[in-house]
């Protein structure tokens, strides 16, 4: 069953251990200046154009699917989905008038504290191509790349919250770290008293944990984690994930904290990637994850938020301190 | 002789783009541990078969283009696979009167190898993955051995009668 032609003699045995010397020599020379220096970045994007269309070949029949279903759906089944959504809109607007309110109001007080956490500035949609990348890392490929101004550790959310980060650009796509990654960390803050903290991931997609939480912490299952925006490289006040465990053993010095990402990690197609600007741009010391490389377009809005938060401020400090004096 | 070389060259560029194909299929979670690397298989295939056809270009290529899709350190895959085809390929004419059984065994012993360099350089450049799911790719790429050498064959004979 298993026959091989013995037709081939050649191949001695000398050429093939200088070929092969020769070329893992290459490879591990490639391998050194790939991590160490970061001059390989062209020739691995122009690898990656080579490598786009067979990912497209790869992805367009699911995506081919997707677009029949969508395009062969019955009247009623589009009557149904149009009065539900017509539901939540009514229910969205509704919570958005306060909302933006809300938003001036945390401005201006963010203006007062001298707040340097970052708000989203500019969005852009992007779509997860059905390509696996590995096995055992949470990662997923996405058609927006440095041709769309993105960059490496750009937040990226969806609609539940937030997503993870851009940890690969090439010029087509760009791959996207889920925070559910063992090697992700996100700055987190418990919304119902603002204790700070670190979520990392786990490798499931389904949890995250908190593991430095002391046993004297006050978290309870039930509590709602926004990022914290420290560190500059997420946006402040978006959700992360509830905790649906809290394990506390009298003998450890940290609890034992399981928390369920807010973002659908695993159903998600449309990722939103949000450029941040500082929100005090008055104070030097931004931090340093607002990266803003030549390849990245200056988002039209970098210079506008500086205005309507100082404008804010100085009319709530003038109402505060009036309120004060009476 | 260059017609020859064409003729030769057909079936191991279509095997290896299909193999890099089933390499990025998207699967269910469940099952995508135990994908097997398609690829490498085939690149084993070819130095076993005809050295001449692909050789260790053939597997430092299809390395590279592994490292590309996956997205880890360039080079990465591209060692791993030559050196482990290098050892096919010295190793082909004894392999090739091996029993299929034998033959599997021996191809799991690759595919191990090539994990574990892999794995190695995984640890060496700080991401390392240490869930045991990664051993389970070499024993399904064994058992599909005898399915890899049987469609190959019959593709490379089809292409050059």
């Amino acid at each position: 069953m298993v026959a091989f032609r013995s037709s081939d003699t050649s191949g001695r045995s000398t050429g093939l251990l200088l070929r092969c010397v020769l070329f893992s020599l290459l490879a591990v020379a490639l391998m050194i200046v790939d991590k160490r220096y970061d001059h390989l970045g062209k020739i691995r994007r122009a690898l990656s154009i080579v490598a786009y269309p067979v990912q497209l070949a790869v992805a367009s029949p699911f995506e081919g699917w997707a677009w029949l279903r969508e395009n062969l759906t019955t009247r009623e089944a589009l009557r149904s989905d149009k009065a539900k959504l017509e539901d939540e809109l009514r229910v969205a607007e509704f919570r958005l008038q306060r909302y933006e309110a809300l938003e001036a109001e945390s401005r201006r007080l963010r203006a007062l504290r001298d707040s340097t956490a970052g708000v989203g500035s500019r969005f852009i949609v992007g779509d997860i191509m059905d390509v696996d990348l590995d096995a055992f890392r949470e990662r997923v490929l996405v058609d927006k790349g440095a041709r769309d101004g993105v960059y490496v550790g750009q937040a990226v959310l969806d609609a539940g919250g937030v997503f993870g980060q851009v940890a690969r650009v090439d010029q087509l796509t760009c791959e996207v770290i889920l925070i559910s990654d063992a090697a992700h960390a996100i700055p987190v803050q418990v919304n119902r008293n603002g204790l700070r903290t670190v979520a990392v991931g786990t490798g499931n997609l389904s949890r995250l944990k908190l593991p430095y939480i002391s046993t004297a912490a006050d978290i309870i299952k039930g509590d709602l984690l926004v990022s914290s925006g420290l560190g500059g490289g997420f946006p402040a006040g978006y959700p992360v994930g509830t905790v649906v465990e809290v394990k506390r053993d009298p003998a450890q010095s940290l609890a034992d904290v399981v928390v369920s990402p807010a973002a659908a990690l695993d159903r998600s197609r449309e990722l939103v990637f949000v450029w941040l600007t500082p929100a005090a741009p008055s104070t030097p010391s931004v931090p340093a994850a607002t990266p803003t490389p030549a390849a990245t377009p200056a988002p039209p809005t970098a210079s506008v938020p500086g205005a309507p938060v100082a404008a804010g401020a100085a009319p709530a400090a003038a109402r505060v301190a009036g309120g004060v004096k009476k | 002789m260059m017609r020859e070389e064409r003729i030769r060259r057909m079936p191991v560029v279509i095997s290896a783009l299909v193999a890099l194909t089933l390499a990025i299929l998207p699967l269910p979670k469940v099952l995508d541990a135990f994908r097997p690397d398609f690829l490498v298989l085939v690149v084993f295939y070819w130095s076993i078969e005809s050295p001449r056809a692909g050789g260790l270009t053939l597997a430092f290529i299809a390395g590279l283009a592994l490292d590309v899709v996956h997205g880890v350190v360039l080079g990465q895959h591209a060692l791993a696979l030559t050196l482990m085809a290098a050892w096919a390929t010295n190793f082909r004419l004894r392999i090739r009167v091996f029993s299929p059984v034998s033959q599997s065994l021996t191809i799991f012993a690759f595919l191990t190898g090539y994990q574990f360099i892999l794995f190695w350089i995984d640890g060496a450049t700080g991401n390392a993955v240490t869930s045991f799911g990664r051993w389970l790719a070499p024993v399904t790429g064994a058992l599909l051995w005898p399915l890899t050498v049987g469609s190959l064959t019959r593709l490379s004979e089809h292409r050059s009668p």
